[in-house]
């Protein structure tokens, strides 16, 4: 068994790693994952700037405005520094810097450079305020519409947007041809709360410092676990290491779910290929059915691990390069995402999850394939499957806020979504019985899903069933209804 | 039983569905015999071979592959080439007689020794290295050839192996046989086309809707046909009646005469016996029997009865209905 299972393994592993396509995928997947990541900021970068004008006895809300646009551009500056001890809500020498910089008079620029930021890395200003070409609204429809030009610093261009502030009507008029871009009216309109505020503070002649110093002295809400066993005597404030086993859960789970989801497709092209080259009676007189199949999922399972091998080593390899810009913050957070990751509890599951999971999905999809003689019949029979495949997805939501909640406890107990919902519930550790429960439901139902396979494998390969006998099959079940075949 | 007879079927039957591809196939092929599987497209032989080596099961009857039911250990000694042609397409030919030799049971080192050898035999050295897209059709089918020999099986199984196959690598295919036959290889071999049968075969098994219609030697299969001479004599010469006495049957076919040879009769005989009968001979032609027409008289004679057995049971199926 063991030759025949490795050499199957050997040349279907060969085969996936020997095409270009495969390649591609690993190279081009971590570079999709930064381009995904960084698009935002890159989308920002790339719009042109914005032009606008403001039309107002004075300069009150203008200077409201200009002061909600520069906070904007603060707080993005602020979460690039340390983004870490802005999700927990913590202090950080980066962001103390900042602020005092920020305090002193500095601008967002200036301060982001003084707290070890790179000002190229800030997000441009999309909007730029111009001098009002009119003086009132009128006048401002040949600027808008963009027959008239603006005077920039760029030179003339056309005018994105134009206030006028009505004190006679009491309103602030937003002239703009964009009807979808709301972003300049958003700070608009935060402006005008803060001015409105201002102006109710001072009917009850309250000093807008005073409101600022009670936000500055208001108590922090800390988070407290209650700390047994060996951790009695630490600190019952929740630190970066209680919450790192979620993070991890999440991470192994999306991990687990991006794998099968990326991997599984090698196993149905490759069975697709068999069938359709008829290669399955040499194989057959070769090597029996079961090893056949445990070959091929070993294949494609070290195609996964080639995968997770080649990404972390290359993050390794990142990581040791640009050891020098990881502030401590980011290491130690790291480190107590190592350490998470490196406790049995939690790993043990997520393995046995992860290869169960993988059986049970490969096999179906092994199945299939040995249906099918093109990847266009594939589809037909892949939705459902793929289907079930998201959910997993979409209940990463869920766990992310809160893993303890009723609909993934629940769920946990399906077995097609254990491997992925056993993961994200070790954190919150589950009953032992429940684990274990869990666990066996799971591995019972792969091995169910692996014989009922090997019965669709041996229908497809040997006896030429296809997509239509699938849904005579699933004709007959419907009563009343005769089967076409 | 045992190695002698590395298959043995006795009783085998098949459905699929309600369709009875095969009909209690009772079979057997000699230790280092050549045996040929004959019969007409649908007939039942591939089913049969699949059924010998265990890639089908049968569901009614029992197989005996060198002697115990087919399974992976027998198979390591038994070559296959089935009837659909298959390879991979993105390995080379000798990745692919490499891998099923090694599947085989043949170390990584002889098994590319072999391959290199054998692609070398059939001329296609210079394309060992290369992606099985880039050979022709003839040529990817000697490299599945080459892939069911690689592991020197001491019994092949060849499904159909002429069909594809031009006259020059038809007759490459045979030499192959042979050599293979020469080193001691039993070897079964289905097809349709009469002649490499008649060349190959000691004994043939023909098939006709899933039954056997004829197992036995070419020279039994000739004699089920029997064997004739066209004899010409003048008008109005009764020759069925001269020969007579001399124990030859004649009968008139349109301007000749039909005599029917018995098993101890040559051509010769019966041209002395009419000669001695005084007949007033115009031509003579032995009428040498091919195995196409046994094929042909065999199969429509299975049909024929075939015809009468669904008639017959409709018949009755009426019956009982009324």
């Amino acid at each position: 068994m063991i030759r025949s299972t490795y050499l199957v393994t050997m040349r279907d592993y060969l085969g996936y790693v020997s095409a270009w396509g495969f390649w591609l995928g690993l190279l081009f997947t971590p570079i999709i994952l930064g381009i995904f990541i960084l698009a935002p900021t890159l989308a920002q970068n790339a719009q042109p700037t914005r032009y606008f004008a403001v039309i107002e006895a004075g300069d009150t809300f203008t200077n409201a405005l200009t002061e909600q646009m520069t906070e904007s551009v603060s707080v993005t500056a602020r979460a690039m520094l340390d983004p870490i001890a802005i999700a927990q809500n913590q202090d950080s020498e980066k962001l103390t810097a900042y602020d005092e910089a920020r305090a002193n008079g500095a601008t967002v620029e200036e301060a982001f450079s003084q707290a070890g930021g790179f000002p190229d890395m800030l997000p441009r200003q999309d909007f730029v305020q111009v001098d009002a070409p009119v003086s009132n609204s009128a006048d401002l429809a040949p600027y808008i519409t963009g027959a008239t030009l603006v005077d920039t610093s760029e030179g003339p261009q056309p005018l994105f947007a134009a206030f006028v502030v009505n004190d006679e009507s009491g309103e602030i008029e937003y002239w703009s041809e964009n009807l979808q871009a709301q972003a300049l009216m958003s700070f608009a309109r935060q402006a005008e709360r803060e001015l409105q505020l201002d102006r109710a503070l001072a009917t009850v002649n309250v000093d807008r410092s005073i409101l600022n110093e009670a936000r500055a002295a208001r108590r922090d809400v800390t988070q407290q676990r209650v700390r047994t066993g060996e951790d009695a005597d630490t600190e019952t404030k929740v630190t970066q290491a209680d919450q790192a086993p979620f993070v991890v859960s999440i991470m192994m789970a999306f991990s687990l779910w991006f794998l099968i989801f990326s991997v599984i497709n090698y196993l149905l092209m490759g069975t697709i290929e068999e069938r359709s080259n008829k290669i399955f009676d040499s194989l057959l007189t070769s090597v029996k059915l079961p090893h056949l199949l445990a070959g091929k999922l070993l294949a494609v399972l070290l195609l996964s691990l080639t995968l997770v091998g080649f990404w972390s080593v290359g993050s390794g390899v990142v990581t040791w390069f640009a050891r020098d810009m990881i502030s401590a913050d980011v290491a130690q957070f790291f480190g107590a995402i190592f350490t998470a990751a490196a406790n049995p509890a939690l790993f043990v599951p997520a393995i046995i999850s992860f290869v169960l999971g993988y059986l049970m999905y490969g096999s179906l999809f092994l199945a299939l394939g040995s249906l099918c003689d093109t990847i266009q019949e594939a589809q037909t029979l892949m939705t459902p499957l793929f289907v079930t495949l998201m959910a997993p997805l979409a209940m990463l939501a869920f766990a992310i806020q809160d893993a303890e909640s009723a609909l993934i406890e629940i769920m946990a107990w399906v077995p097609v979504f254990t491997p992925f919902l056993l993961i994200l519930r070790m954190p919150t550790e589950p009953p032992v019985w429940e684990v274990l429960a869990q666990l066996g439901l799971m591995a019972l139902t792969t091995f169910v899903i692996l014989h009922l396979a090997t019965r669709v494998y041996r229908a497809g390969a040997v006896h030429g069933a296809g997509v239509n006998d699938v849904w005579a099959f699933f004709g007959k079940l419907v009563p009343g209804k005769k089967s076409a075949a | 039983m045992g190695e002698d007879l590395p298959l043995k079927m006795t009783g085998v039957s098949k459905w699929f569905g309600s369709f009875q591809a095969v009909r209690d196939l009772d079979f057997d092929v000699p230790q280092g015999s050549i045996v040929g599987f004959l019969g007409p497209n649908g007939a039942g032989k591939s089913t049969s071979l699949r059924m010998a080596l265990g890639v089908l099961s049968p569901d009614r009857g029992d197989v005996s592959l060198l002697g115990a039911p087919p399974n992976l250990e027998s198979l390591k000694r038994v070559g296959f080439l089935p009837e659909e042609r298959g390879l991979y397409k993105k390995m080379s030919p000798r990745q692919i007689i490499t891998y099923f030799a090694r599947l085989k049971g043949m170390s990584s080192r002889d098994a590319k020794a072999r391959a290199d050898e054998l692609l070398d035999m059939m001329g296609l050295g210079e394309f060992a290295r290369s992606r099985v897209t880039k050979l022709s059709k003839g040529m990817a089918q000697k490299v599945q050839i080459l892939s069911a020999l690689a592991h020197r099986p001491n019994f092949l199984i060849l499904d159909e192996p002429f069909s594809g196959l031009d006259p020059v690598n038809q007759q490459a295919l045979e030499d192959l046989i042979i050599e293979e036959h020469k080193r001691g290889a039993t070897i079964v071999f289905s097809t349709h086309v009469m002649e490499h049968a008649e060349r190959l075969c000691e004994k043939i098994v023909m098939m006709a809707r899933g039954r056997k219609v004829f197992d036995g030697t070419l020279d039994e299969a000739f004699a089920a046909l029997g064997r004739a001479v066209h004899i010409g004599v003048a008008e109005g010469f009764d020759l069925s009646a001269a020969l007579g006495p001399s124990g030859f049957e004649a009968v008139q076919e349109g301007d000749h005469w039909r005599g029917s040879l018995k098993q101890a009769q040559s051509s010769q005989d019966a041209l002395r016996a009419t000669l001695d009968a005084g007949a007033p001979i115009t031509s003579f032609t032995p009428q040498e029997a091919r195995l196409r027409d046994v094929f042909v008289s065999l199969v429509s004679e299975a049909e024929a009865q075939d015809l009468t057995d669904t008639l017959a049971a409709d018949a009755a199926e009426g019956r009982e209905a009324a």
